[in-house]
């Protein structure tokens, strides 16, 4: 069932962002990556932020990219959901899950919970997810959640779904990979720290295996431009960082769109010190592990984001702050623990089929023609970018960009 | 003085010698005859200098003879510099401590062991042995000859040739191994003093009776080393030998081919490196929380910028050397652009980049190299720079503070009430103990302040606003710009310069004041070329003759 939904919202792109984010919006915009409720990094004002350069070129190296989560007892009211073990625990009758819980008996329940991960022929939960029947995963019950509305306009191509509002009260919110992975330990956390995927991703974001960069041509005004090319793309230069690990401005890339990388060319649009752009497919590099291709360090995946957006807004310090989001298949979320088979199952208690069976209870995107089911869910990614100086390759010596 | 140095380090080294390297079962009686017998062989022999070898003089040797592939590991003693002098006249009065020994001979017998594997053998051994088990003293005189004449930059006398023979065919018998027995005494010339020292040597000199100049041998070292930072090519041995390099018209020729090949700036890049007090880039550390753009990548280019500054202005646009403070034209790899905030297109290697006007980059004062060496590991520093300015490229010696100086003002950077080093250097400097020196540094170096500890430029220091106005010799000025356009109007770098050059090329601080004049003369006609200058001295025969203080009383015996 769709929610939240305003005439203003069903428009095409270019009207809704025309009317929808405009300077006074801008003058209030929330940016994810504080507490829920809070205002977030920046506050922009059109008029605190500077004119462009001369050449209308702007460059940033990606500083952050990593899913949005929205501390607080509200989103996973059950508590994070259960690792492996846990859930094989709570499957027992209770004399058994007391019996088991002994520290005597560790040994034997240890055996017995990782047996479950494991099926005939060498087969395990997270390599061939789909031959285990699991329960599905303890979801985001909050409505709140940070993200784009994605399906505006395109409401045919997807699946109903309950939608989020976001923090800064933007309604028809669409990060339904939120509400499956968003109580997960991995991106919850605990105590309000955010969880491994935020600093595991900041690692692979500085090793030039992951690294993003953005590059803006054509930039009249960062107040307003109904005109700009957004080059999204990886690069394999390392980003120079500081002693607390945040990447430093005024480094220089080259945009290197050779696999396992990729360039995606992007058309943007400015109001209100707010970036946009079109909908479209971004491809960005995925490794996991850094060097070499021996066991599952160094395998190579890609994000791939459908019909995916931009949403950045210009701060006053030069940097970019916002989200990103698109529609991921719905294999994707388990990428990395698939690629890492029995040991993530074992090692991490990572439930990957249940994760995979809850991920397709909640796709709202890119419906399968044949079965007529959603084969992606919507997703968010905070991003975070500061100034950079981006040598695009791909433009030929005096030339337009391909 | 020098006399008695120079025996002391012969016999330290040639016992250091037998010790290490010719480990066979050698009578050392036998052996020390030998070597003592040497000299006597030649009536003229007279050493009048030694001067040691540096790193990258030695790595740039091994390279030449033996091929590039040639694997040098090892750490090198330094050459400790005399102070306001260079390291090529430390190398004069350097010796080498018995740890700085066992180095060089594990050096040695690493590349003797590459010289002579499979895969490089047949191109120094050019004969095949009777048996590859046995010793073959022909054949292993016909390696180590053409070989020992390359290391020693003379030929081997005819006890040097019979005593590296023996150590061969000694250890091939103990290991019955020829190729091992060559090892072994080819790792013995390289532990030699012939080999780590350049030794200089005179002969009389026929157009002044009486007195001496560098033999031939000792000219081609001198050609060579100075020049191309390396040791000399067999075909600069073979001029030697003709006789052509006390010839002065064939000596001009030689000369002149040599400044205007490629290789001439490995000879620029070493006399920078060594006026430049370059050593110090390696023990350079900056406090990485003031300082986050400054890393381990960014530290080994520094120097590399403004080598390739020096060498692009110098050689390749055969650029005025008072340009060199002026130029904003550099060149820039990915670390350093970070530095300067400035784009870099290459992801690996260098690019050609010239700074914006009114970027205040100016020359190699402007460039983050000096201005870092020049600065203490948290905060810039006005009076390192000055002085540095003033003692390396005015060569005007500024006296060390005295030991009991109150360094509190200077280094409050975090005092509100003294935001700046101008403000904080003007308390410090009210001590009229202190001011005399800070009047001489200070106004040179705060024009500099600009750029803080690292090179990178700021507008405010604790935000306040940082003037730049300075003063030299009596001119006013702003900034780097001024400071460089000072510099280049100076007598006192041109002048710097070409003395600096004639005590690299002879080892000696130049203290004839006339020759230096001579010197700077030409090198102003020539519109203050590198090339011309270092021709001038590379060819003036004043750079040849033995200093009185230098002539030997009596010949010293070497290990060989």
């Amino acid at each position: 069932m769709k929610t939240g939904k305003t005439a203003m919202q069903q428009r095409s792109w270019t009207l809704g962002a025309a009317a929808g984010l405009g300077i006074a919006a801008a003058a209030i915009a929330l940016v994810p990556g504080g507490p829920a409720g809070e205002p977030a990094h920046a506050q922009p004002l059109a008029a605190a932020l500077p004119a462009p350069p001369a050449d209308g070129v702007m460059g940033f190296v990606v500083q952050e990219f990593v899913p949005p989560v929205i501390q607080g007892a509200d989103a996973c009211p059950q508590g994070t959901a259960l690792k492996i073990k846990e859930q094989y625990l709570a499957s027992l009758p209770e004399d058994e899950r007391n019996r088991l819980a002994r520290k005597e008996n560790e040994p034997e329940f240890t055996k017995r919970w990782q047996a479950s991960v494991v099926g005939p022929g060498g087969t395990n939960i997270c390599s061939q997810p789909d031959m285990f029947e699991r329960p599905l995963l303890r979801t985001v019950q909050s409505r709140s959640a940070w993200g784009i509305d994605l399906d505006q306009g395109a409401a045919d191509q997807g699946c109903e779904h309950e939608e989020f509002a976001a923090p800064d009260g933007r309604e028809g919110i669409d990060n339904q990979e939120y509400r499956v992975m968003g109580c997960t330990p991995e991106w919850r956390g605990k105590d309000g720290i955010a969880g491994d995927i935020a600093s595991g991703m900041k690692q692979f974001h500085a090793s030039g295996e992951w690294t993003q960069v953005i590059l803006l041509r054509g930039v009249d005004s960062l107040v307003h431009d109904d005109d700009v090319e957004v080059i999204y793309a990886n690069t394999a230069d390392r980003p120079p960082a500081d002693t607390k690990g945040n990447f430093l401005r005024g480094a220089s890339f080259s945009v290197n769109d050779t696999a396992p990388r990729h360039r995606n060319v992007l058309k943007g649009r400015i109001d209100g010190g707010m970036l946009t752009t079109a909908p479209q497919d971004i491809w960005l590099a995925q490794t996991w592990g850094q060097g070499g291709a021996r066991d599952i360090r160094g395998t190579r995946s890609r994000y791939d984001f459908r019909r995916a957006r931009l949403r950045l807004v210009f701060q006053p310090d030069g940097s970019l702050r916002g989200l990103m989001g698109g529609y991921r298949p719905v294999f994707d979320v388990i990428q990395s623990p698939a690629i890492g088979g029995v040991g993530a199952a074992t090692t991490a208690g990572i439930d990957c089929a249940g994760i995979l069976a809850t991920l397709r209870k909640y796709a709202d995107g890119v419906r399968d023609p044949k079965t007529g089911k959603c084969t992606a869910v919507s997703s968010a990614m905070r991003v975070t970018a500061v100034p950079a100086f981006i040598n695009d390759l791909a433009v030929p010596a005096g030339g337009k960009p391909e | 003085m020098i006399r008695t140095r120079l025996s002391s380090w012969a016999l330290g080294l040639s016992a250091a010698a037998l010790a290490v390297s010719a480990w066979a079962s050698l009578p050392a009686g036998r052996a020390q005859a030998e070597a003592a017998a040497a000299p006597a062989q030649d009536p003229n022999f007279r050493i009048t200098g030694m001067r040691r070898l540096t790193e990258a003089q030695y790595r740039n040797a091994v390279a030449d003879v033996f091929g590039p592939d040639i694997r040098v590991a090892g750490r090198f003693e330094p050459i400790v510099r005399p102070v306001h002098e260079l390291i090529a006249s430390g190398a004069r009065g350097s010796s080498i401590s018995p740890a700085g020994l066992e180095q060089f001979d594990a050096m040695a017998r690493l590349v003797a062991a590459q010289v002579v594997d499979p895969a490089h053998r047949s191109q120094f051994v050019p004969c095949t042995p009777r048996s590859e088990d046995a010793a073959d003293e022909a054949c292993a005189r016909r390696a180590l000859e053409p070989i020992g004449r390359l290391l020693f930059r003379r030929p081997l006398t005819g006890s040097e040739l019979a005593f590296y023979a023996t150590v061969a065919g000694r250890a091939a018998e103990s290991t019955r191994s020829f190729g091992k027995g060559l090892e072994l005494a080819l790792a013995a010339m390289l532990v030699s003093p012939n080999f780590l020292y350049v030794i200089e040597r005179a002969e009389p000199d026929p157009a002044h009776p009486g007195q001496l100049r560098l033999d031939g041998w000792s000219r081609a070292s001198r050609l060579s080393f100075m020049l191309w930072n390396s040791t000399p090519s067999a075909s600069l041995l073979d001029a030697a030998a003709r006789g052509s390099l006390t010839d002065p018209a064939q000596l001009q020729a030689i000369a002149a081919r040599m400044v205007a090949s490629p290789r001439f700036e490995g000879g620029v890049r070493a006399f920078f490196s060594d006026m430049l007090l370059f050593e110090k880039f390696e023990e350079m550390a900056k406090d990485p929380v003031v300082y986050p753009y400054f890393n381990q990548d960014v530290a080994q280019a520094l120097p590399e910028q403004m080598l390739r500054t020096i060498t692009d202005h110098l050689l390749a646009r055969d650029g005025d050397y008072r340009g060199l403070f002026t130029t904003r034209r550099t060149w820039l790899n990915r670390p350093l652009g970070a530095v300067y905030q400035v784009p870099v297109g290459r992801s690996q290697g260098w690019v050609p980049y010239e700074f914006a006007a009114g970027s205040d980059r100016a020359g190699l004062l402007g460039q983050a190299g000096f201005l870092a060496l020049y600065s203490h590991s948290g905060r810039s520093s006005p009076t390192l720079r000055g002085r540095a300015i003033r003692e390396l490229l005015m060569c005007q010696p500024v006296p060390n503070p005295p030991g009991n100086v109150n360094f509190t003002a200077v280094q409050d950077t975090a005092n509100k009430a003294t935001p700046t080093a101008r403000i904080r250097l003007d308390a410090h400097s009210t001590d009229p103990v202190c001011a005399g020196c800070h009047k001489i540094t200070d106004p040179v170096g705060l024009t500099l302040e600009r750029f803080d500890g690292i090179g990178a430029y700021r507008a405010t220091e604790n935000d306040a606003p940082i003037d730049v106005a300075g003063g030299m010799d009596g001119q006013t000025f702003q900034g780097a710009d001024g400071l460089g356009k000072a510099l280049a109007q100076s007598p006192d770098t041109t002048m710097c310069l070409a003395s600096r050059a004639l005590e690299y090329a002879t080892g000696r601080p130049a203290e004839d004041a006339d020759a230096v004049e001579a010197l700077m003369g030409r090198f102003e006609a020539a519109g203050f070329r590198i090339r011309q200058l270092f021709l001038d001295v590379a060819t003036m025969p004043g750079a040849y003759a033995i200093p009185a203080s230098a002539a030997p009383a009596h010949t010293v015996a070497l290990g060989k």
